[in-house]
């Protein structure tokens, strides 16, 4: 269908703006959406939808998370701003105890599927420590939600409509590196990426690259350099769902290179990379070539004059892969 | 003129010229609107909701239930049947009270100490003790821990166990059924040491500023485990909290069935009509139970710590923390079940004959659910893994088939013979 061109948080006006449009029940709040939002996300839907639909909230993410999940108790659609992802954990306990747990605790009798929570995440060149974060590995280790992270804007409109629509609790990431920086022709009309599934990018025979976010671009140019200086050919994927994990794509692709690289900007120890990486080991031990390499932040938090140098950019990543490739 | 008043705009006042700071006034109060004396008299005419006598018999018979249910589960705590218990002792007017006020088709948000509200909305004693026993019948499939009750067909939210959560969330509700419905309320329990958790306060200020049809509904029994509340707070209760959020609120004497009834009925009149929340703190207490014959726990794990008399829950001695002649002022001058029979019998609506004969029956429905529970078996282990998400994953497709076969080879090691196939 026809297509425009857009950035990522254009493209997530457009999501929402689909949503609302279809179910009248869904409803977009949060800490300044009301006037478009600290990043643009919710401009001009206030004005279409109306301030019962598109409305601010008082600063309190506990409250923004419970009101929330209440709202999607009665059926109708909650959509929930949290306005950083470093600012999620005043909610932690309604997203963990309470949202995660409502369907399987109440016997199927209630549930808050129809609750989706989107923040902003990741690096930004200047974030420092309440800015930049990825809380993608909290969250992970909940049953019960869903965590997904686009790459693009054409992925994250999908990817937010199938969470919008999914009967689970979703908490939907963006990277806000890319708010402006992503431009792509996306459908005006709305469309649907499925959760879950992780997309490979690019095939290939040596080694397989993981990452989601911003940081599957930083893989792709690895793989590019790796393919130009080493003549390595290298399978790239983008995990796309956090939870519940793609585990057969990856798994499937590392049977087949016997390499595997994973890279986050969230801190090494405890990081998703090392789920995926334990998963692989279990399921492709026998296919190994080499140590699982993870590429990820240093365990500190995020610095700010010190960004370039804690960033798990190409280089380290380039160098993680030539080491594999020569174990 | 209008220079002289201050263009702020995060007040309207005046201005002050004396350094004056206010005073939180705690030795006088916001009064506790009551309607009978604790002889169970009517003060003023007026206030007497002149309920039918088939709703105030509901309303009598309903508290004597829950009080009889109470007992034989708590007793049955005791003696290791169910893993544990928590009693409704001396608050159960405010149970029957609100419920009775309310519409049924309005949304109720629990804490834990709410089970009379259920009861008064008809919720079958086998059910009540199903979810307690963790049995096949249970809807709640056996996820959790007694007394987390739910039931959508009457509109009562299953209940957790993490404190106030269900604050924030009662508000949503109420929010989205305010675009839905013009005619449907949304009641949110909660006890006053909940009130101190950073969700009360969340709720209380997105209700005030959203604009929600919401009665919250706070039950001041006076301790939260050995908590009293003079360490839970130091200003002038729950209700003294409302005007700070811009709710209207109102304090009552919670085990006057008449006062709490006719509060929640107008709170929840006017929250619907005027789309605003009410705040409403019933007083009353928390009556442990009375000394069991017997002690054989199956489950040392929660009682280990304490000894014989369970009271916030059967984990719980309030005999560390409480006097007994506190406990008996309670449980003898200003009881709300006493209260209402009081006032029954004063009406020529109920006498000892008919007291003596309700009590042989309700005990023997009671008797009847309980046996009928213990001999039920529980659900099938495979139940462990469902409704984590709409559609079970892959993985936890895999890690349910991995349990059937750990079964197979050490299934000897495990109580299946309690559990369906």
């Amino acid at each position: 269908g026809e297509t425009q061109k857009m950035n990522l948080f254009q493209s997530i006006t457009s999501a929402l703006d689909n949503a609302l449009a279809k179910d009248p029940t869904a409803v977009v709040f949060g800490e300044d959406v009301a006037f478009g939002g600290v990043f643009r996300c919710t401009v001009g839907l206030r004005d279409k939808y109306g301030k019962d639909r598109v409305f601010n909230t008082p600063l309190c993410e506990q409250g923004i998370v419970g009101f929330g999940i209440g709202i999607a108790v009665t059926g109708a659609t909650a959509i929930a701003e949290i306005q950083f992802a470093d600012y999620i954990f005043p909610a932690f306990d309604q997203i963990v105890n309470e949202a995660a747990k409502y369907r399987y605790r109440s016997g199927d009798l209630f549930n808050c599927g129809n609750l989706t929570i989107r923040a902003p995440w990741g690096c930004v060149g200047h974030g420092a420590l309440y800015h930049s974060q990825s809380p993608e590995a909290f969250f992970a280790h909940c049953p019960g939600i869903k965590v997904v992270i686009p790459r693009s804007p054409l992925q994250a409109k999908g990817l937010l409509l199938s969470c919008i629509e999914d009967k689970n609790p979703c908490i939907f990431f963006e990277p806000k590196i890319l708010y402006r920086a992503a431009v792509e022709q996306v459908p005006v009309e709305p469309y649907n990426i499925p959760l879950s599934q992780a997309e490979v990018l690019q095939t290939g025979s040596d080694v397989t690259m993981v990452a989601w976010g911003t940081q599957v671009h930083v893989i792709k140019e690895v793989a590019t350099m790796a393919q130009e200086k080493l003549g390595v050919s290298c399978e790239v994927i983008d995990l796309r769902t956090i939870l519940p994990w793609d585990t057969e794509t990856v798994c499937k692709s590392v049977a087949k290179t016997g390499r595997l690289l994973i890279s986050h900007e969230a801190p090494l120890t405890g990081g998703f990379a090392s789920e995926i990486s334990s998963t692989v080991q279990e399921e492709c031990f026998l296919n190994l070539e080499a140590p699982i390499s993870r590429v990820c932040g240093y365990d500190t938090p995020f610095p700010h004059i010190f960004e370039p140098f804690y960033i798990p950019d190409k280089w380290k990543c380039y160098d993680a892969l030539r080491k594999m490739i020569n174990y | 003129s209008p220079e002289e008043r201050p263009q702020f705009p995060g007040a309207s006042a005046e201005f002050a010229e004396r350094l004056e700071f206010i005073q939180p006034n705690v030795l006088a109060g916001i009064p506790v609107y009551r309607v009978m004396d604790r002889q169970g008299q009517v003060l003023r005419p007026s206030e007497d909701p002149q309920l039918p006598k088939e709703q105030v018999l509901k309303l009598y018979k309903t508290m004597t239930l829950l009080n009889t249910m109470d007992r034989i589960l708590y007793e049955s705590q005791r003696q290791g049947r169910i893993s544990f218990y928590m009693t409704n002792y001396g608050e159960e007017g405010t149970h029957v009270g609100s419920a009775a006020a309310l519409d049924a088709s309005d949304l109720v948000f629990g804490q834990y100490r709410e089970a009379g509200v259920l009861l008064y909305r008809g919720y079958p004693l086998e059910l009540f003790m199903a979810q307690c026993y963790g049995n096949a019948s249970d809807p709640g499939k056996g996820r959790q821990m007694p007394v987390h009750y739910g039931c959508p067909e009457r509109h009562f939210v299953t209940i957790s166990s993490p404190l106030a959560t269900q604050i924030p969330q009662a508000v949503g509700a109420a929010y989205a059924i305010k675009r839905a419905d013009a005619n449907r309320a949304v009641v949110c329990y909660f006890g006053e040491g909940a009130a101190s958790e950073g969700d009360a306060h969340a709720g209380f200020n997105f209700a005030a500023t959203l604009e929600c049809p919401i009665v919250f509904f706070c039950r001041n029994n006076g301790y939260a485990i050995s908590t009293p509340t003079s360490e839970q707070y130091r200003g002038d209760g729950i209700a003294a909290r409302g005007p700070g959020y811009g709710l209207l609120s109102i304090r009552v004497d919670g085990n006057d069935v008449f006062a709490v009834y006719n509060a929640t009925r107008e709170a929840r009149r006017r929250a619907v009509a005027e789309n605003q929340p009410f705040l409403i703190e019933a007083m009353t207490y928390r009556i442990p139970p009375p000394p069991p014959q017997k002690k054989k726990n199956r489950f040392p794990w929660f009682s280990a710590r304490f000894s014989l008399i369970g009271h916030h829950s059967t984990s719980d001695d309030s005999s560390a923390y409480r006097s007994v002649d506190e406990v008996n002022y309670w449980d003898k001058q200003d009881h709300p079940i006493s209260r209402l029979r009081h006032y029954m019998a004063r009406r020529g609506w109920w006498d000892e004959e008919e007291e003596k004969g309700w009590r042989k029956s309700s005990r023997k429905m009671v008797l009847e659910a309980f046996e009928r529970a213990e001999r039920e078996p529980k659900p099938p282990p495979r139940l462990l893994f469902s409704d984590v998400y709409l559609e079970m994953p892959p993985r936890l497709r895999r890690q349910r088939a991995e349990l059937e076969r750990h079964l197979e080879t050490y299934g000897e090691h495990y109580p299946l013979q309690q559990f369906q196939k």
